[in-house]
């Protein structure tokens, strides 16, 4: 190799090293997420960080690349282009290495946060309570397991598993909680199912992410289609929801 | 223009005849929804009929010869005209015109979302705007590239006098008028809401004006498939001797495999919309949960076509810019082969990953681990694509005007959004993403920096061949930097809204998020402002700007050994492809003899390749 190709990588490989020093700082440096108030929040956030960190270095190695070659390979054309580059058509070891690394890649992040993500994520098929959660153009029907209801309120417990079964009278809405960072639509003529455990004690007032927002379109008042969420202490959230079942 | 002219009075006659015969019939008013389907479709076959299947097809039904209309100049972009390269510009002109009308829709849209609250629009309002900026935008993306540069250059490029079906061609152009006025006639009837994926029930039950987004999107798939099954015919039929699929340019490959997806995809899209159609006037139940239909149909159908679209958007693209990166870096294509594979397998993934839109739909969690996979799986061609870019520019000859610095930006956006597609392709982190500002930023990097780029991209390249002219380097270059560098702005802000809470299609949202949506907004009028110099660029350069020649890049392939603009059927002899389309760097390769005169594939030396020098 000579020295000229040799220059060629040495700056490619230095414009990646600070490329992705930076992206690093920029992205697991800086808090980008907002607050987690469920254990599913943690799950796909850690998976958000994985694939953040694994971007990283792919995409910074494109750019350097890209800036290697604005730098190192531009040439001055006077009228019409006078000499060509080399004859490359291909190297067939490097393409082979190139797709073997990112079909690995691919097959990694498919097992990891994929699969084991996911597995993480649903956790087993059962809940310390259930809550019915009904969608209706523009506003949310809340059924406790004792009768109580609440009308666009949810109150939840802390570090209990909740099941919410949610359905829809209307249109397809999208029950989504960005601080569990969770959602699931609301489909008319289904019981879809969406799995949680609050994690710290809460309310809407704290952040506003404690919302249930409709995600779905449907129509005029889809924006305003969110009800805040409360999350109590369980002993807490049992004294306020017998309260409401014997009001009702 | 008399054609045109009769084209809208058999149109506006069809569609009368139609509705009133509906009316007469059924009662009720003129202006239900029963009524304007058939007025829609009656009328669609008089506008058809009166713009020249009549003076063509009809005639010859009945055994007359095929009326002929001497029109020259540019009376010939207003007519129904069979040659490709006029069709080319039709798509190409009115394509830009409908690109620049959503633009202005995003620019409302940006307005209203500068700050929280309600501004210029209500909630309605907003989400008709935002319906309409969707779906323009979508056709934008489908049509631009494949409709205009595919028909422009595919035959030049396979040294072929035109497309396999001319006339066929014309009515796919001529298919797309009766789309836009349907979009824009919405409005008429409550417009449509439903955003451009039109999920029901919404589509179902809102205003009347989404009947015509279903007809509009319905008669855009018919041109969609017809123009696929001309380019597709055209390719395996009509290539110059010795223009081997190995030789094939590659822009001419993405036009192949996106016509493929485009031919055998949007009939699904097709057949959803007619679904809603029938629910909507006929009393049919396919998508009503409540009665035994399911909403879960529609999104199935509907992405089994939409996803695929995306590759119809994103093929042709990667060929431009390969195509521009490798000429412009005068170094051959890396890794031909590997590509063609790539664009292939591409296709064929793309119809297998719909259901990755759906995680959080509702369907059956055994279907996620199998969609997560194959979605993923996409990410091996297409880096295979970037490798290929990439490794082309390594130690070329970059010569840095306007194309290669937008096929270079290309890179870098399309890979932004591959890269953050992988959290959408992922389940875990699509359950929180999913329908949040993160999917509007990812698919405006891949779309917008994806096909738009790279139409940008095609523009800069082929603009000399199609003018004649050039346009002037040095506000190109400083178009590409200024677009570039508030699309960061503008989209950069909103991956972080999307991870922090807010959800798309909303008009307004909680204010703590307000700080981001400024900077986006602000960031987007400068983009949108962008644009009028792109105009003023593209304007002053078709009339003004310096000659061209035949050959101003001194590029290897068949459309660089042509006049510019080249003459009618293209080429005065037949030319006999011999080698490799992309000999750059071996002294004395070949692409092509002619039949009077041989011509260097790209002879460094040589300025004047050629053949018949400047045409006004």
């Amino acid at each position: 190799m000579d020295q000229q190709r040799r220059n060629d990588w040495i700056l490619f490989g230095s414009f990646w090293a600070v490329f992705s020093v930076v992206g690093f700082y920029l992205v697991l440096g800086i808090d980008l997420l907002p607050a987690q108030w469920a254990h599913e929040a943690e799950v796909v956030d850690d998976a958000y960080i994985l694939l953040m960190g694994l971007s990283i270095p792919i995409f910074a190695g494109v750019a350097a690349a890209l800036l290697t070659s604005l730098i190192r390979f531009r040439v001055k054309v006077e009228g019409q282009p006078t000499e060509d580059g080399p004859p490359v058509h291909n190297n067939r070891n490097f393409v082979r290495l190139w797709i073997a690394s990112t079909l690995m890649l691919a097959l990694m992040i498919t097992v990891n946060p994929g699969f084991i993500g996911i597995a993480e994520l649903r956790g087993e098929p059962s809940a310390d309570i259930v809550v019915e959660v009904q969608a209706q153009r523009w506003s949310w029907k809340v059924n406790y397991e004792n009768g109580a209801e609440t009308f666009n309120q949810l109150y939840l417990p802390a570090d209990r598993r909740v099941r919410f079964d949610i359905t829809s009278l209307d249109l397809v809405h999208s029950f989504w909680i960005p601080g569990f960072r969770v959602k699931i639509d609301a489909v008319p003529g289904r019981v879809t199912h969406l799995y949680v455990t609050p994690e710290g004690v809460g309310s809407f007032e704290d952040d506003f992410n404690l919302r249930v927002q409709c995600a779905e379109i449907c129509g005029l008042g889809h924006a305003q289609m969110a009800m805040p969420v409360t999350v109590l202490e369980p002993a807490d959230f049992d004294a306020w929801v017998s309260d409401l079942a014997e009001g009702a | 223009m008399r054609q045109l002219l009769r084209a809208v009075i058999f149109g506006i006659l069809g569609y009368l005849i139609g509705a009133a015969l509906t009316w007469l019939i059924r009662g009720g008013s003129m202006g239900d929804e029963v009524c304007v389907v058939f007025g829609y479709i009656l009328g669609l076959i008089g506008w058809l009929f009166g713009i020249g299947m009549g003076d063509t097809w009809v005639r010859e039904w009945f055994g007359l010869p095929a009326r002929k209309y001497e029109v020259t100049g540019w009376k010939r972009y207003l007519g129904f005209s069979t040659d490709h390269k006029v069709i080319g510009v039709q798509y190409l002109a009115t394509f830009i015109v409908v690109l620049l009308l959503g633009g202005v829709a995003a620019m409302i849209i940006r307005f209203e979302l500068a700050q929280a609250g309600e501004g210029i629009l209500n909630a309605d309002r907003y989400n008709q705007v935002m319906s309409m900026h969707g779906i323009l935008m979508v056709a934008v993306a489908v049509a631009a590239i494949l409709g205009s540069f595919g028909n422009y250059l595919v035959p030049i490029m396979i040294g072929a006098d035109d497309m396999a079906f001319p006339r066929l061609n014309a009515v796919t152009f001529w298919l797309i008028p009766p789309v836009a006025i349907g979009l824009l006639a919405a409005p008429t009837l409550g417009s449509f809401d439903a955003g451009w994926t039109a999920y029901p029930p919404l589509s179902v039950v809102n205003n009347g004006g989404q009947i015509l987004f279903v007809l509009a999107v319905t008669t855009f798939g018919l041109s969609s498939i017809l123009g696929g099954l001309n380019v597709i015919t055209t390719i395996v039929t009509m290539r110059a001797p010795g223009m081997t699929w190995g030789r094939l340019p590659i822009f001419v490959w993405g036009a192949f495999s996106a016509s493929l997806i485009s031919l055998l995809t949007t009939q699904f899209f097709a057949a959803s919309l007619i679904l809603i159609a029938m629910d909507r006037v006929a009393g049919t139940v396919f998508f009503n949960g409540g009665a035994g239909g399911d909403p879960l149909l529609y999104q199935h159908l509907f992405w089994f076509y939409s996803h695929p679209a995306v590759y119809v958007m994103v093929l042709p693209g990667f060929g431009a810019v390969l195509e521009t990166i490798t000429h412009m870096s005068r170094k051959p294509l890396f890794a031909y082969k590997a590509v063609v594979v790539s664009f292939l397998s591409i296709a064929g993934l793309s119809v297998i990953v719909w259901a990755h839109h759906m995680f959080t739909s509702g369907m059956a969690e055994y279907l996620h681990g199998p969609f997560m996979f194959a979605s993923e799986m996409i990410s091996v061609p297409t880096g295979m694509v970037f490798l290929s870019a990439v490794a082309t520019l390594w130690r070329g000859k970059l010569w840095m005007k306007t194309p290669l610095f937008f096929a270079m930006i290309w890179i870098f956006q399309f890979l932004m959004g591959g890269v953050t597609g992988i959290f959408l392709a992922d389940v875990v982190t699509d359950v929180s993403l999913h329908d949040s500002y993160f999917v509007v930023a990812h698919f405006h990097y891949t779309i917008m920096g994806g096909m738009l780029f790279a139409f940008l991209t095609g523009i800069f390249f082929w603009f000399p061949k199609i003018t004649g002219r050039m346009i002037n380097d040095r506000l190109g270059i400083i178009f590409a930097l200024w677009l570039t560098i508030a699309f960061q702005l503008t989209f950069l802000p909103q991956f972080w809204l999307g991870t922090n809470g807010m959800n798309r299609r909303i008009a307004d949202y909680p204010e703590q998020l307000e700080g981001a949506n400024l900077m986006s907004s602000i960031s987007a009028f400068i983009l949108g402002s962008s644009f009028i110099l792109f105009v003023y660029i593209l304007l002053s350069g078709a009339i003004r700007g310096p000659k061209a020649g035949g050959n101003p890049w001194n590029a290897s392939t068949l459309e660089w050994q042509v006049s510019s603009p080249p003459p009618e059927h293209n080429f005065s002899g037949q030319p006999t492809v011999v080698g490799h389309p992309y000999g750059y760097g071996t002294a004395g390769s070949r692409h092509a003899e002619f039949a009077d005169v041989t011509v260097a594939a790209a002879p460094p030396e040589q300025p004047g390749t050629d053949q018949g020098g400047d045409h006004e």
